[in-house]
């Protein structure tokens, strides 16, 4: 009888939710959501009164109503919330439009400014999203509001998705790719930037001349940081510098990107995936703020 | 309403076919360095050349590389499979990738049997006495050709009588600006109606523009977000204006070469010179940053643009390998920041194929002059 080796999905991330352990009844007036819905990931944050309750992340799927539903729902678990509880919530994201439960959708680079605002403090200037498709730098004021940005056109290279083929490709998880990366004598050259298509060739091509999957994964990485670099230069960088979305806990990256660009980047305090549903939140927070306020003039 | 023909940015070659059924010549122009007065004036109609709504160009690329301009490639396709059914292609040369349509085409045409009348005039990238006066012969050259040609010979007065039209549509371009400042026509059916001054005959172009402007003057200005400028590369697509506006900006101003570029201030002509003053006028024209010494002229007009039209945030749109535009961002960009207006800057392809990359992009613009 033929065994056949169990698929192993390295690539696969792990799906998180949390509960504010600091408000197990919440008894507000005003709670917001923010829902996320990425080209990998989705994420759901709810804030009671401005202050994070609840969120979620995990996979978007295939259908972007279900994944904004399913994120929502996992977000209130334990909450004790309905949708109906939601004052206002934003969409944001690819998926923004399909969030059947929004009042209004806003842009991820928006929602990402505002959302690093938040979590890293009032003095960033520089944010780097690294989405699960995309890059964006983003400069913004001490509000959060966004004074400009730039976007990496047309390649999953460089970006969460990409780090996931390699994952799959050399049979290590995701998220162990970071540290593994620097378990190397010396820092190789990078591969190809400018395609996931030929990165995977060219790792292939390196596995077959006897490098460990550890240098590879550096020169992986190495590569990623160099491409996220240029992307940074050509925004220009303003101190200081913080890094969100899923690509901001991989260590390899991360670390190698502080290195060419001889800086360092803020520490989070929060999970640095759920930046723009989080930004998205807080907007749906000033929205319904503002909107009383003039009701009450 | 008799202008909706205005508004079909498909290349029909209708009026073509019509100016040809009466036995006259219909000659593809590409650049705006080539002066459509001397085409008119030699009773060929002029055509200028583009490729709005070309979906593939997989026959060109057997000829331009893929790693070439996709707006000359894609041209190249119309020429190749029928889209364009003319008598010629005139040529400047604007840009080294534009001039390998010519290059090719007068090879196709030839190995098809095909004839056609193909000319390339030189249109110097400086401008002086000197200068001017190597373009004047060069349009001297095209003037004589074309006028054995059509039979007809291109003299003075036919040149005269031509300005006189090309200034007429002119004057209306310079009314449909006014009313995108006063927010009554889109950016998108701006270029519309710009456009289809490349394929329409002139008398016919200049009695629809007249209607439409009529019934525009008329119109409630239109609700925006954010009042916008596009600039850039050679852009023959309305479409791509739309995700724009559809995202809650409007182009009010525009700074192209299919746009208000193309057409420009009135030609105040020389009696003693006339195709002296044509020369002058064209090469004195702050286009296209193809030339060495008007760039600072160029980012000067987008300025005072911004301040005139009330912009409020500026689209610079570059072809993937564009020569002209490539790197004017670098020093483009300071010059709007002095003035409080930002820019964004996205890479496109002629064909539309990353429409949610700029709406995207220009939602977020939006957001950001929102505020």
């Amino acid at each position: 009888m033929v065994e056949t080796e169990k698929k192993v999905d390295y690539w696969r991330w792990t799906e998180s939710n949390w509960k504010n352990p600091e408000i197990p009844d919440w008894h507000g007036s005003l709670i917001t959501a923010g829902v996320d819905i990425g080209s990998t990931s989705t994420q759901a944050v709810i804030l009671a009164d401005g202050v994070p309750y609840a969120y979620s992340n995990m996979r978007t799927g295939s259908n972007s109503p279900d994944s904004a539903i399913g994120a929502i729902n996992w977000a209130m678990k334990d909450t004790g919330l309905t949708l109906e509880d939601l004052t206002y919530t934003i969409g944001t994201g690819y998926g923004r439009v399909n969030v059947p439960f929004s009042n209004k959708t806003v842009t991820e680079i928006t929602c990402h400014a505002r959302g690093a605002n938040y979590i890293y403090g009032p003095t960033v200037r520089t944010i780097l999203d690294m989405g699960g498709q995309d890059c964006k730098a983003i400069h913004c004021d001490e509000k959060g509001t966004v004074t400009s940005f730039m976007m990496n056109d047309k390649c999953a290279a460089g970006t969460g998705r990409g780090m996931e083929v390699i994952a799959n490709l050399l049979a290590v998880r995701v998220e162990d790719i970071g540290d593994m990366s620097f378990q190397i004598d010396e820092e190789p050259a990078p591969v190809s930037s400018t395609c996931v298509i030929f990165a995977k060739s060219e790792a292939t091509k390196l596995m077959r001349s006897g490098w460990t999957k550890e240098k590879v994964l550096a020169a992986y990485c190495h590569a990623m940081a160099l491409r996220v670099v240029r992307l940074l230069e050509r925004n220009g960088m303003e101190l200081d510098f913080a890094i969100t979305g899923g690509i901001a806990k991989n260590i390899g990256v991360t670390r190698r990107i502080e290195s060419l660009m001889n800086i360092k980047a803020l520490s989070p305090t929060m999970d640095t995936q759920i930046a723009g549903a989080l930004g998205a939140a807080l907007i749906g927070k000033e929205l319904v703020e503002k909107k009383r306020a003039k009701e009450n003039q | 309403m008799s202008y909706e023909k205005l508004f079909e940015t498909n290349i029909s070659g209708e009026s073509a076919k019509a100016w040809k059924a009466s036995g006259k010549k219909a000659v593809g122009y590409v650049c705006c360095h080539v002066p459509t007065e001397i085409l008119l004036a030699a009773d060929v109609m002029p055509i200028r050349l583009r490729a709005t709504n070309c979906v593939d160009s997989s026959d060109a690329e057997a000829w331009m590389s893929s790693f070439s301009c996709s707006y000359a490639r894609s041209i190249l396709q119309y020429l190749m499979n029928g889209t364009y059914d003319l008598d010629g292609l005139v040529q400047s040369d604007g840009c080294m990738m534009a001039t390998r349509i010519l290059d090719n085409w007068e090879h196709i045409a030839k190995k098809n049997n095909k004839a056609q009348f193909i000319h390339q005039i030189g249109a110097p990238r400086i401008t002086n006495d000197t200068s001017i006066g190597y373009y004047k012969a060069e349009l001297q050259a095209l003037a004589d050709l074309l006028g054995e040609f059509s039979s007809k010979k291109v003299t003075d007065e036919s040149l005269k009588a031509a300005i006189a039209k090309t200034n007429e549509v002119r004057d209306l371009i310079a009314q449909l600006s006014a009313l995108r400042k006063e927010a009554k026509v889109s950016g998108t059916e701006a270029l519309r109606v710009m456009l289809a001054n490349c394929d329409m005959a002139i008398d016919e172009y200049i009695a629809a523009v007249k209607e439409f402007l009529a019934d525009a003057k008329g119109r409630k200005p239109i609700e925006s977000r954010a009042r916008l400028m596009i600039i850039g590369s050679a852009l023959d697509n309305p479409e791509y204006i739309k995700v724009i506006e559809d995202k809650g900006g409007l182009v009010v101003a525009d700074d192209l070469c299919f746009g208000v570029k193309a057409f420009g201030d009135k030609i105040v002509v020389d009696d003693k010179d006339v195709l002296g003053s044509i020369a002058n006028y064209y090469l004195n024209r702050n286009v296209c940053p193809r030339s060495l010494d008007n760039r600072p002229a160029i980012h000067k007009n987008i300025v005072d643009a911004c301040k005139e039209y009330s912009v409020q945030g500026v689209i610079y749109e570059k072809m993937q390998n564009c020569e002209c535009w490539g790197g004017e961002a670098y020093y483009l960009e300071p010059d709007l920041k002095a003035v409080g207006v930002p820019m964004l800057q996205v890479e496109r392809e002629e064909q539309m194929a990353n429409a949610g990359q700029l709406a995207i992009r220009a939602e977020a613009f939006v957001e950001m002059i929102e505020k």
